[in-house]
């Protein structure tokens, strides 16, 4: 019985450099959360690229508490009926305070037209998991809500959604083996009277990521990361849609330099677009953001600062 | 009744138009107890709720002070004001 264990063992050390691992299916490894399936893929792709001014002061009172000071200034976008986009400049603070203990987190941010955005993470046992999030403005029937209660089995992930104006979801994810992960999802919405299921797929290894989503809404989404090396990662997507028959493809990378992060990718629509995040000493960031869309014509750029 | 803005509720599967037309429309006498029972209850939740978005409205950032400064190491009011 010895004997039969360090081979097991040494197997799963070098499981990843040989080719014929053996895969221990009881002993899997837990899969990434659902909706965190396009996480490496999103990091690159889905860079926050914002206009105008941004100001961020993060202000440590303890370890478990701070407070942040946020200013923000710049066109925003409106909606509106013809093609081109209507920029109306504008201005806000936001204010927030952040509580972070192992077991609990709150997050709440409120601006100056009285809007709060509050997060909150509730470790209730160490497989239990409830987070909520919030916006509550005071406009009336604007507000919104969602609790998600989250179980984490030993190689699968459940999940159960629940939001305002009778919203319902649940996922699951489940490790098939150490590198494959399969899952999917249903939803209910009580508004627009409307449910929809979907299936998803994530197979990783040290080098690359490759996913793949479908959903009865139409929506199919693959995407591809290959880590080139520590610093360089590239990451490829494709978006269509086959009810709408919308499709986009983008191509990014990501740099993770020493003291800065540069971000950018393009896209089938005709948009480039680039994030630099850049550490000018301990504490104090430097970002800046590009943003060009060939096709709408509208061209976005954006500094800002952050500190702590 | 029906412009009440039930929408931004999360019992709603309960208590949307359809349901509260129903439930008046079938109103004999056995069920008429029923149904205000249901009305009773539909009414306190949207109370309840609208209660609840007023308190976290208000008192979700306050709340997070107070926690975080009665967290150890205890900070000192000065530092939850000044910039430094």
């Amino acid at each position: 019985m010895a004997d039969l264990l360090p081979p097991l063992m040494a197997a799963q050390v070098d499981a990843k450099t040989k080719v014929d691992e053996k895969v221990d299916y009881s002993n899997l490894p837990s899969p990434v959360p659902y909706e965190e399936l396009h996480r490496e893929a999103f990091m690159s792709l889905k860079a926050d690229n914002f206009e105008g001014l941004r100001f961020d002061f993060t202000k440590a009172l303890n370890q478990k508490f701070s407070l942040s000071h946020s200013v923000m200034m710049g066109p925003t976008e409106v909606p509106s009926q013809s093609a081109e986009t209507i920029k109306i400049p504008t201005a806000h603070y936001e204010f927030g305070a952040n509580y972070f203990e192992p077991k609990l987190m709150l997050i709440g941010r409120v601006m100056t037209d009285g809007r709060l955005n509050a997060r909150l993470k509730a470790d209730l046992t160490d497989k239990l998991i409830v987070k909520a999030n919030a916006q509550i403005t005071n406009e009336p029937h604007l507000s919104h809500a969602m609790f998600n209660f989250d179980y984490m089995g030993s190689d699968y992930r459940a999940q159960l959604q629940l939001g305002n104006s009778a919203l319902i979801g649940a996922t699951y994810i489940q490790s098939v083996t150490n590198r494959l992960s399969l899952g999917g999802e249903v939803f209910w919405a009580g508004v627009p009277r409307k449910s929809g299921i979907g299936y998803a797929a994530r197979y990783e290894s040290d080098k690359m990521v490759a996913t793949a989503q479908v959903a009865s809404t139409g929506a199919v989404v693959m995407n591809y990361v290959q880590k080139i090396s520590e610093k360089v990662s590239l990451a490829t997507d494709f978006m269509f849609n086959y009810f709408s028959r919308d499709v986009t493809a983008s191509v990014g990378y990501d740099y993770i330099l020493r003291q800065a992060r540069v971000r950018g990718k393009i896209d089938s629509n005709g948009v480039a677009s680039a994030l630099l995040e850049e550490r000018l000493s301990m504490g104090l960031n430097f970002l800046l953001s590009a943003e060009l869309d060939h096709k709408k014509k509208d061209y976005k750029f954006g500094f800002g600062l952050t500190v702590g | 009744m029906a412009a009440k803005g039930p929408l931004k509720l999360k019992f709603k599967g309960k208590t949307t138009k359809g349901s509260k037309g129903g439930s008046t429309s079938t109103s004999s006498s056995s069920s008429s107890s029923v149904s205000s029972k249901f009305e009773v209850i539909k009414d306190w939740t949207n109370w309840s709720l609208k209660k609840a978005k007023v308190a976290t409205h208000y008192g979700l950032i306050p709340l997070i002070i107070i926690i975080g400064m009665n967290s150890d190491p205890k900070p000192h009011l000065f530092q939850l004001i000044s910039p430094f």
